[in-house]
């Protein structure tokens, strides 16, 4: 709910222009000067000068908005909501170019692209990049108490840790349905991304057995500063937060599950309606800059998509050394991409409100 | 008096593109789903059917109605005495009063309801505290503690400034009345003085039922999302499911069911407040 906060104190600093100005010597960029761009971005996911050092090179303004899902974003794409940029997730992006609401990329006008990592580059949902430039990326893992659970423990049970009655009330799951799946299916071994009946049932059963047996509490934003002040024991969470966890709490140890996980990625994409392409384009670009990359990863915790800052973070003088959260594995055969898949979806957000309130 | 008639066409074009025609589309989409081809909406009842023949639903729905009663209750128990005492206060006292009372409603209510995270917290201020007594840590949050406090303090303001105002409009000289006829204060009370604040009460209990049954993001908060409420679905069908046909049935079961038992309290307020009168 952070990202609710977020988003009332956004108005108020919009209101007053402050926003925090750590920018004494940017080159500035003609062009563009009063333009506006609208930014449709997750909450608490951009670094605290990226968007004020954008607006002083190009002159512009930049208004933020945020969503805490990619299907609240969707809603209000689809109702008509222009705006110049977005930062939805793989299976959404899917979605949108499958319904036609994106515009190609001119590659051309963002030569940072040349900075992805590798762990970005030809995702499966948009190979060449013709819509899309990743953002942000990571995999989902159990946070916990390493006081209290022990190491070899959890990475011997993956996700069943989570079914264990010794942790009884001391578990959060992920409020979303998407998530909560995905760790029934990787449980059971299936695909996450499976429309077999059979198989949907038996995810529903065994969430619905943990809903039961374990009076796990439902969060979203709130798991962050909850597991930094280590409320509870275990909890599934995105490694970006994670490694946001582990770097204030160093007794918060990260895991990701033998069982395998969801890789995922956030990537920039500029919609059809959108009003100032031009100005997106440049956006982007600068995103994918060192020092906007930087910036980001840094104040947020997620994976960067810039391979130099990915490298900078993780080594012996970057913020996130030693994190075991930070770096997302890649290359693990049962980690998977999360795939649209409008049956599954319907089918999976009527049974996540049946396993919450039974 | 032609110019002053005038003077309600912005609030009749407001509520009309605000409240009806919202309204009208929530019935629309209640009644209606994607058709063929050639006709592009049909009509049909099945997000009824659907919401009926679902327990989960029911299950939701008693538990709403469960919790904004209980929170309608504590309002009214913690409510009516702090009215009833500021109400009898000096005038200047009685500002200071109402002032502390809507004081926490200046700041926004998303915020106050964060804020009680971080004091029901396992580390938070309240454990400490109890701490202090080597007792805890107790799990308050993500309980139905947490969700039933939340609302009660989030809500309470509503219903002490109601009574309060049906109280400090009462014409002390009942009171006075009552007594010189030799009641004691605890009959002046019941025959005089309660029965004269019932349509602040009915009132407050307005004002602290209907936000408190369609809440949704208070249980989502303190309640750690065990405590889904319809609020909860409806927010759900919209925002996630996409299904805005089954969402808008819902809410329009909620707004015929809350509209039922307005009515029903109406009735009660008319009893009582006329028997007031008699005296």
């Amino acid at each position: 709910m952070k990202k609710l906060i977020a988003l009332l104190l956004s108005g108020a600093l919009i209101l007053t222009g402050c926003g925090g100005s750590g920018s004494e010597s940017v080159e500035k960029v003609e062009g563009f000067e009063g333009q506006t761009l609208k930014f449709y971005n997750w909450g608490e996911y951009i670094g605290e000068d990226v968007i004020s050092n954008f607006e002083d090179m190009y002159g512009v303004t930049v208004v933020s908005e945020y969503f805490d899902s990619n299907e609240m974003m969707y809603t209000k794409l689809s109702a008509g909501d222009v705006y110049d940029v977005l930062v939805p997730s793989d299976y959404m992006i899917e979605r949108l170019i499958k319904e036609d609401m994106l515009q190609p990329l001119d590659l051309s006008k963002i030569p940072n692209i040349a900075n992805l990592t590798e762990g970005v580059r030809n995702l499966d949902y948009d190979p060449g990049n013709t819509y899309s430039v990743p953002y942000f990326w990571g995999t989902v893992g159990l946070v916990y108490n390493k006081k209290n659970v022990p190491t070899e423990e959890i990475e011997a049970e993956g996700y069943s840790i989570l079914k264990n009655t010794k942790y009884k009330g001391s578990i959060y799951l992920y409020d979303s349905e998407r998530d909560s799946f995905m760790t029934a299916f990787k449980a059971l071994g299936y695909s996450m991304n499976t429309d077999n009946e059979d198989e949907i049932n038996e995810a529903y059963k065994w969430l619905s057995e943990i809903n039961e047996t374990m009076e796990p509490a439902y969060v979203t934003d709130e798991v962050i500063d909850s597991m930094i002040n280590a409320n509870k024991d275990i909890a599934v969470v995105y490694s970006g937060d994670a490694a946001f966890i582990l770097s204030e709490n160093p007794d918060i140890g990260f895991c990701e599950p033998k069982e395998g996980s969801n890789l995922w990625s956030d990537a920039m994409v500029i919609p059809k309606n959108a009003e100032n392409p031009e100005l997106a384009h440049e956006f982007i670009n600068y995103i994918l800059s060192y020092e906007a990359s930087l910036d980001n990863s840094q104040t947020v915790g997620y994976a960067s998509s810039n391979d130099e800052v990915l490298k900078y973070l993780s080594s012996e003088d970057g913020l996130y050394y030693q994190n075991e959260a930070y770096l997302p594995r890649t290359g693990y055969d049962k980690d998977e991409i999360f795939h649209d898949n409008e049956v599954l979806r319907k089918k999976l957000s009527e049974l996540w409100i049946k396993v919450k309130s039974e | 008096m032609k110019s002053f008639k005038s003077m309600a066409y912005p609030y009749i074009i407001w509520s009309i593109f605000l409240i009806v025609l919202p309204m009208l589309l929530i019935v629309i989409y209640a009644f209606t789903k994607e058709g063929n081809s050639v006709i592009n909406i049909q009509f049909t009842l099945e997000n009824f059917a659907r919401f009926f023949s679902d327990k989960v639903f029911f299950n939701v729905l008693k538990r709403s109605f469960f919790i904004a009663v209980a929170t309608t209750i504590i309002c009214i128990l913690l409510g009516y005495p702090l009215a009833y005492v500021t109400a009898r206060m000096k005038p200047k006292s009685q500002i200071v009063m109402v002032f502390m009372v809507t004081i926490p409603t200046w700041i926004n209510m998303l915020v106050r309801t964060y804020a009680w995270r971080g004091i029901l917290d396992k580390s938070g201020i309240l454990n400490s505290l109890l701490g202090l007594f080597g007792i805890g840590p107790v799990q308050f949050l993500e309980t139905g503690f947490a969700v039933i406090l939340g609302m009660v303090y989030n809500f309470l303001p509503f219903m002490v400034l109601q009574i309060y105002n049906s109280l400090s409009k009462m014409d002390y000289s009942y009171i006075e009345a009552a007594s010189d006829l030799g009641a004691d204060r605890l009959h002046t009370f019941l025959r005089v003085t309660l029965p004269l604040s019932i349509p602040g009460v009915i009132s407050g209990i307005t004002l602290v039922f209907l936000p408190a049954v369609s809440s949704f993001f208070i249980p989502k908060l303190l309640g750690g999302g065990q405590y889904v409420l319809i609020g909860n679905v409806i927010e759900n069908q919209f925002l996630t499911s996409g299904d805005w046909g089954f969402g808008s049935a819902i809410s329009l079961i909620m707004a015929i069911i809350i509209i039922i038992s307005m009515h029903i309290t109406k009735k009660l307020d008319k009893d009582p407040s006329s028997e007031g009168g008699k005296l």
